[in-house]
C-alpha cells in the first residue's frame, strides 16, 4: 500500500499572489495574553501596513491546534480576531505554512481579492522553558497513533533522535560536525532582533548543552518561542492599490510525509519537502537554478543537508541568514516567520532570481510531517 | 494499490489478536480506553484579567468600542465588527433583563448537577448577553418553566461569599423584585 | 488561470450507533473512500491531496489524520490539509478543496469526514470543552444546552409548540426511513417524540440528533479534466458531475452572548444573501430542486428555512406542516433524513454537501433521489452556539452552461 515512487504531478501554472502586509508579535518564551489578543494584534497591524481594513478581507485562514490552545474549536475564539466576523474564515489544524498556501489558493482561484493567513502559538501552560517543553512533548505523544505508538512514548524529540542516531550510524558524519552546524546558526543570528537565542555558541557548547534524546542536545533542537504572525495577501490588481510590502508568491507546494511504518522519515527525511518543492516550482514555472535564497526549516542539524538537497539548491544559494529554526521557532506560526524572513530580504536578490520559504510542523517529529514550500519573487 | 475491504481489514486485526500471536478463533472487535489528561494554565490576557479582578470586588466591568457604540460584557480586547481595539472601561449595574434561558434536565460528566437553568442576561447598558445560572425556575418537568420565570424578567447578580476572580464569583442571577 | 471545480464522486457508509458499529474509524473511512473512488471512476493514485477534519477535543486523538490518512489505500504521499472549525469542519472541507482545484495547484482532491464522536464516553462533556473557557464553560453547557437557547427564544417569539417540534421530527424520520445510509430509520409518532425524556427545555431526546458512526468521502475535481476524461472514455463511469456554483462561510462572535437575537438566524441570513447573489438565485423557493440542511435539533430546520428565504419569520413550521418539504412537496428538504437522524461528527457535517451533490449527479439512493434535480443547496453549521455557518450551491454543468 505504500508507494516510494514519486507521485504524478498534476499542477498547472497559477496566477501570482502578492504579499502586501506582514506583522509579527514579539517572540518570547511565553506571552501573557489571550490567543485572540495575539491574533488581533498581528492581523490589525498587517492590514494597516497594507492600507487595508477588515472589510477588505475576502477570507481569513488561521493556523493553530486545539490541544495547544487548551480548548476544542479554539478557532471559535480566534476567528473574529482573524477578521472572520460575518465573513469567510476557517482554521487549519497545523502549521501556518499550510494556512498561507490555502489563503493564496483562494486568491489564485479568482474567488477573493484580499486574504489573511495567521498562525498563533502560545501553548496554554505556564512556567519555565523546561516545563513548557515537557508540555509540548506530552501533546506530541498524543498526536501519535493511540494504540501502537503513544503507549511506547514516541514524541517529536524521540522521533528526531531516532533519525539523528540513524544518521550517525550509517554516515561518516560525526557528532562534532552537527554540533558545529548548530553553533554556526546560533552564532550567526545571535544579534538579530527576532532571534530568541541571544548568545553565540561553540560546537562544544552545543555538545555540553542538556542531552534531550540521544544523540540530540538542547542546542541542536529548535529555539522554541511563542508568538503570532499574520500575512496579508492580495491579487495583483488589488496589490497595485495597496501600500506596504510588495513581494509575489509565484509557487505553492505542500506535502505530507508517510507515517512511522513506511520508514520514509528515517531513510529519506527530505521526501515530503522534495515533493512540495516540485509542486512549488511547477506552479511558478521557475527552476531550482533560479533560487538565490532559502529559509530552510531543519529541526535538527542532522536534517539540514537532506532538506537542502530536497529543495534542490546548490552551494551558491544563501541559506538561513536568519539562523533558521535554531534561532527562532514559534511552533505553528513558523510558516509565517519563514516567509517574513524571506520577504524582508527579497529586495537584495539579483533580478530574475527567486527565494524559497520552507516550513515544517514538528508535531510528530519527522513522521507524517507537513512540509510547505513557497516560491517568492520581488514584485 | 487497492484498498483492503473493510471486512478484510477486520479479519487482519482478528488474526493477530490470539494469545499465541496467530489466532485460531475469531474474537469480537475490541475497544481500548484512550484518554487525555492535560492540565492547562489559560492565559487570560489583560482584558479578561481585569474583568476577573472586578468580579472579586463585586464589580461588573465592561468595555466599549471607540468607533461604534457597542458595550461588551464580558469585555473584549477588540470590536469584531469595527476591527478596532476597544478603549473605554465602565462599570455596569449588576442588574438586567433575562432574555432567554434553558433548563438542563440532564448534565454531563464533570458538569453541574442537573437540573439547572442557564440564561442569557442583558445587563443594563450592555450590547452583549452575559451567560449565567438563573434561579426562580420551577423544576417540575410537567409544567412550562416560563410560567414561574417568564422571559424578560428583571434579574440581578447574587455574589458568591468567597470570590477568587472566576465567573462563578457571581453565584447566579435571581429575579430583581 | 482560475479553473472550475465539480464534485465527481461521493462515497457514504451505512450508519449505526457506536455500540452496534463493528468497523473501526479507519475501516469506515477506507470504505467511504473506496466507494467515492468507485463512484468517480478514479484510480487511487489520481488523488492529488486530501482535505479532512479533526476536532481533537472530541476524538481522543490529536491530529488523528496524521496516521489515518496514510491508511486509506491511496498511498502515503498525498498532502493532507486538516481543517478544524468544530461543528462546521465537515461543511468547510469541500470549500477548501474547491479552492485547491480552482487555483490550479491540484486537479483531484479527496474530502474525507470520519466518525468524530466514535468513542467519546460522554459526548456532552467533550462538547463542553468548546464552550467559551473561563466565561461560559463553567456554567455547564453541552451541545444541546447551547441548541436549546435558540429553541427557547424562537418558541417565545413565535409561539412554537412542542407539537410543532414533534411535527419536524416525524417528517425527518419518515425521510430517513427511506435512506439506506441513515442511522435512525424508524418512523416515529408525535406522541412518542413528546413523551421522550426531556433533555434541555424545550427539547426532548427525540428532538435531538443521535450519536452515529459513519464516514463520508467526496471527490472534488477540475471540471475540464473530468469532462475530457468522460469524453475520451479513459474513466470508466459516466457520472454527471455536480458543478460547485457558489459557496461561502460566515461567523458570529465567540461568546454565545455576542449573538444578540437567539430567535433569528441572522448570521445565516447574511450568508444566504451573499451566496445567492453569486449563484444568481433570486427566488430560492423556486430556484432549488432540493435542499440539505444541517439541522440536528428539531427547532433548527424551521429557523433555517426562514433564514434561507424559504419561509417568512416564524413561518418555517407551517412550511414543514404543509407538506411542501416532504419528498413529493414543491421543495423537498433533507431527503436524507438530515443530521436529526444521522450525525457522525465531521462525517455528518460533510453529509449535506454529499447528498446535495448526489442529487444533482442523479446518483442519490433511488428511494431519496429527487427526479430531475439540477440545482441544490447544501448547508452546514456548528461551533459554540452554532457560531459558524456555511453554504454551497450545486448545479449540473448543463444547467450552468
Amino acid at each position: 500500500m505504500e508507494s516510494t515512487s514519486e507521485p504524478h504531478l498534476s499542477v498547472r501554472p497559477i496566477l501570482p499572489v502578492h504579499v502586501v502586509g506582514i506583522a509579527a508579535t514579539e517572540f518570547v518564551t511565553e506571552h501573557d495574553a489571550m490567543l485572540d489578543e495575539l491574533v488581533f494584534d498581528v492581523v490589525y497591524r498587517a492590514l494597516r501596513e497594507a492600507g487595508l481594513r477588515k472589510q477588505d478581507l475576502g477570507l481569513s485562514v488561521s493556523a493553530s491546534m486545539d490541544v495547544l490552545d487548551g480548548r476544542s474549536i479554539s478557532s471559535g475564539l480566534t476567528n473574529a480576531a482573524s477578521g472572520g466576523y460575518l465573513s469567510d474564515a476557517f482554521r487549519v489544524e497545523g502549521d501556518a505554512g499550510v494556512a498561507i498556501v490555502s489563503a493564496a489558493e483562494a486568491i489564485a482561484s479568482g474567488d477573493v481579492e484580499v486574504a489573511v493567513a495567521v498562525g498563533v502559538h502560545n501553548p496554554e501552560t505556564t512556567g519555565d522553558a523546561m516545563r513548557r517543553g515537557r508540555f509540548l512533548e506530552q501533546v506530541s505523544n498524543l498526536a501519535f497513533d493511540p494504540h501502537f505508538d503513544r503507549p511506547v512514548g514516541l514524541t517529536a524529540n524521540t522521533a528526531y533522535g531516532l533519525h539523528a542516531a540513524r544518521v550517525l550510524a550509517v554516515s561518516r558524519m560525526r557528532a562534532e560536525g552537527f554540533a558545529a552546524l548548530a553553533a554556526s546558526e546560533i552564532s550567526r543570528s545571535a544579534g538579530l532582533d527576532r532571534s530568541v537565542r541571544r548568545r553565540g555558541a561553540t560546537a562544544q557548547d552545543v555538545l555540553d548543552s542538556v542531552p534531550v534524546a540521544w544523540p540530540l542536545h538542547e542546542l541542536m533542537l529548535p529555539a522554541h518561542s511563542a508568538g503570532a504572525v499574520a500575512v496579508v495577501l492580495a491579487s495583483p490588481a488589488r496589490a497595485g492599490r495597496c501600500v506596504g510590502r510588495d513581494a509575489k508568491l509565484t509557487g505553492l507546494g505542500h506535502s505530507t510525509g508517510g507515517y512511522t511504518w513506511t520508514g520514509e522519515w528515517l531513510a529519506d527525511p527530505g521526501a515530503a519537502t522534495r515533493r512540495a518543492t516540485r509542486a512549488a516550482l511547477a506552479t511558478s514555472g521557475a527552476s531550482a537554478r533560479d533560487v538565490a535564497l532559502a529559509e530552510v526549516s531543519a529541526p535538527t542539524p542532522h536534517l539540514h543537508q537532506p532538506l537542502v538537497d530536497a529543495l534542490g539548491i546548490d552551494a551558491n544559494v544563501t541559506v538561513n541568514p536568519s539562523g533558521g529554526m535554531r534561532s527562532n521557532f514559534p511552533g505553528l506560526a513558523n510558516g509565517g516567520l519563514r516567509l517574513l524572513e524571506v520577504v524582508e530580504r527579497i529586495g537584495e536578490l539579483p533580478s530574475g532570481s527567486i527565494a524559497l520559504s520552507h516550513s515544517l510542523d514538528t508535531i510528530t517529529g519527522g513522521v507524517a510531517e507537513d512540509a510547505t514550500v513557497i516560491a517568492v519573487e520581488a514584485a | 494499490m487497492t484498498s483492503p475491504t473493510a471486512s478484510q481489514a477486520g479479519e487482519a486485526i482478528i488474526r493477530r489478536s490470539g494469545s499465541d500471536g496467530v489466532a485460531a478463533s475469531p474474537s469480537r472487535p475490541a475497544t481500548q480506553e484512550v484518554n487525555w489528561n492535560l492540565r492547562y494554565d489559560i492565559h487570560l490576557g489583560a482584558t479578561w484579567s481585569r474583568f476577573m479582578d472586578g468580579l472579586r470586588q463585586r464589580k461588573l466591568l465592561a468595555n466599549s468600542c471607540a468607533s461604534c457604540s457597542r458595550v461588551f460584557v464580558p469585555p473584549q480586547a477588540y470590536c469584531e465588527s469595527c476591527f478596532e481595539p476597544t478603549a473605554e472601561w465602565l462599570e455596569l449595574p449588576a442588574e438586567g433583563t433575562l432574555e432567554v434561558y434553558t433548563v438542563a434536565w440532564h448534565g454531563f460528566t464533570g458538569g453541574p448537577t442537573p437540573p439547572y437553568a442557564i440564561g442569557g442576561i442583558r445587563l443594563d447598558g450592555a450590547s452583549t448577553l452575559l451567560m449565567h445560572h438563573v434561579v426562580g425556575v420551577d423544576f417540575d418537568s410537567e409544567s412550562d418553566p416560563k410560567d414561574a420565570l417568564p422571559f424578560g424578567t428583571r434579574v440581578r447578580a447574587v455574589w458568591a461569599e468567597e470570590r477568587v476572580g472566576h465567573v462563578l464569583d457571581i453565584s447566579h442571577f435571581e429575579p430583581a423584585s | 488561470m482560475p479553473y472550475r471545480a465539480v464534485v465527481s464522486g461521493v462515497g457514504l457508509t451505512e450508519a449505526t450507533s457506536p455500540r452496534k458499529q463493528t468497523l473501526s474509524s479507519i475501516e469506515l473511512c477506507q470504505l467511504a473512500v473506496r466507494r467515492a473512488l468507485e463512484h468517480s471512476g478514479d484510480a487511487p493514485d489520481r488523488i492529488d491531496a486530501i482535505v479532512t477534519g479533526n476536532i481533537d477535543g472530541f476524538e481522543g486523538t490529536v491530529l488523528g489524520a496524521k496516521h489515518l490518512t496514510r491508511l486509506l489505500g491511496i498511498g502515503s504521499t498525498a498532502p493532507v490539509v486538516v481543517v478544524n472549525t468544530g461543528g462546521t469542519t465537515g461543511g468547510n472541507l469541500m470549500q477548501v478543496a474547491a479552492r485547491m482545484v480552482r487555483s490550479g495547484t491540484h486537479r483531484v482532491v479527496l474530502c474525507l469526514g470520519g466518525p468524530t464522536f466514535f468513542g467519546a464516553t460522554d459526548l456532552q462533556s467533550a462538547i463542553n470543552t468548546n464552550s467559551p473557557m473561563i466565561i461560559e464553560q463553567p456554567l455547564g453547557m453541552g451541545a444541546y444546552h447551547m441548541g436549546a437557547f435558540a429553541a427557547c427564544a424562537y418558541q417565545d417569539r413565535f409561539g412554537l409548540t412542542p407539537e410543532d417540534l414533534a411535527a419536524v421530527v416525524v417528517a425527518d424520520h419518515a425521510k430517513a426511513a427511506r435512506n439506506p445510509y441513515a442511522h435512525l430509520r424508524n418512523t416515529i409518532s408525535a406522541d412518542e417524540v413528546l413523551s421522550a425524556r426531556p433533555l434541555s427545555a424545550p427539547l426532548t431526546q427525540a428532538m435531538v440528533c443521535p450519536v452515529s458512526t459513519s464516514a463520508v468521502a467526496m471527490v472534488v475535481a477540475d471540471a475540464d479534466t473530468v469532462r475530457s476524461e468522460r469524453a475520451s472514455g479513459s474513466v470508466g463511469r459516466a457520472t454527471r458531475p455536480a458543478l460547485i456554483k457558489a459557496m461561502g462561510m460566515s461567523a458570529d462572535p465567540y461568546l454565545g452572548g455576542g449573538k444578540g437575537d437567539f430567535a433569528r438566524m441572522e448570521n445565516l441570513e447574511n450568508l444566504a444573501r451573499r451566496v445567492y447573489a453569486r449563484a444568481d438565485i433570486r427566488n430560492p423557493a423556486e430556484d432549488f430542486d432540493t435542499v440539505e440542511l444541517f439541522a440536528p435539533y428539531a427547532h433548527m430546520q424551521p429557523m433555517q428555512l426562514e433564514a434561507l428565504g424559504f419561509a417568512s419569520p416564524g413561518g418555517g413550521v407551517e412550511l414543514i406542516r404543509s407538506g411542501a418539504t416532504d419528498p413529493e412537496g414543491r421543495l423537498p428538504v433533507n431527503m436524507s433524513g438530515g443530521p436529526k437522524c444521522t450525525n457522525a461528527g465531521v462525517a455528518g457535517e460533510l453529509a449535506p454537501y454529499a447528498y446535495a451533490a448526489l442529487q444533482v449527479m442523479g446518483d442519490a439512493p433511488a428511494e431519496i433521489q429527487v427526479a430531475g434535480a439540477d440545482r441544490t443547496l447544501a448547508h452546514g453549521t456548528g461551533g459554540t452556539f452554532f457560531q459558524f455557518e456555511n453554504l454551497a450551491v450545486f448545479e449540473s454543468l448543463t444547467r450552468s452552461n
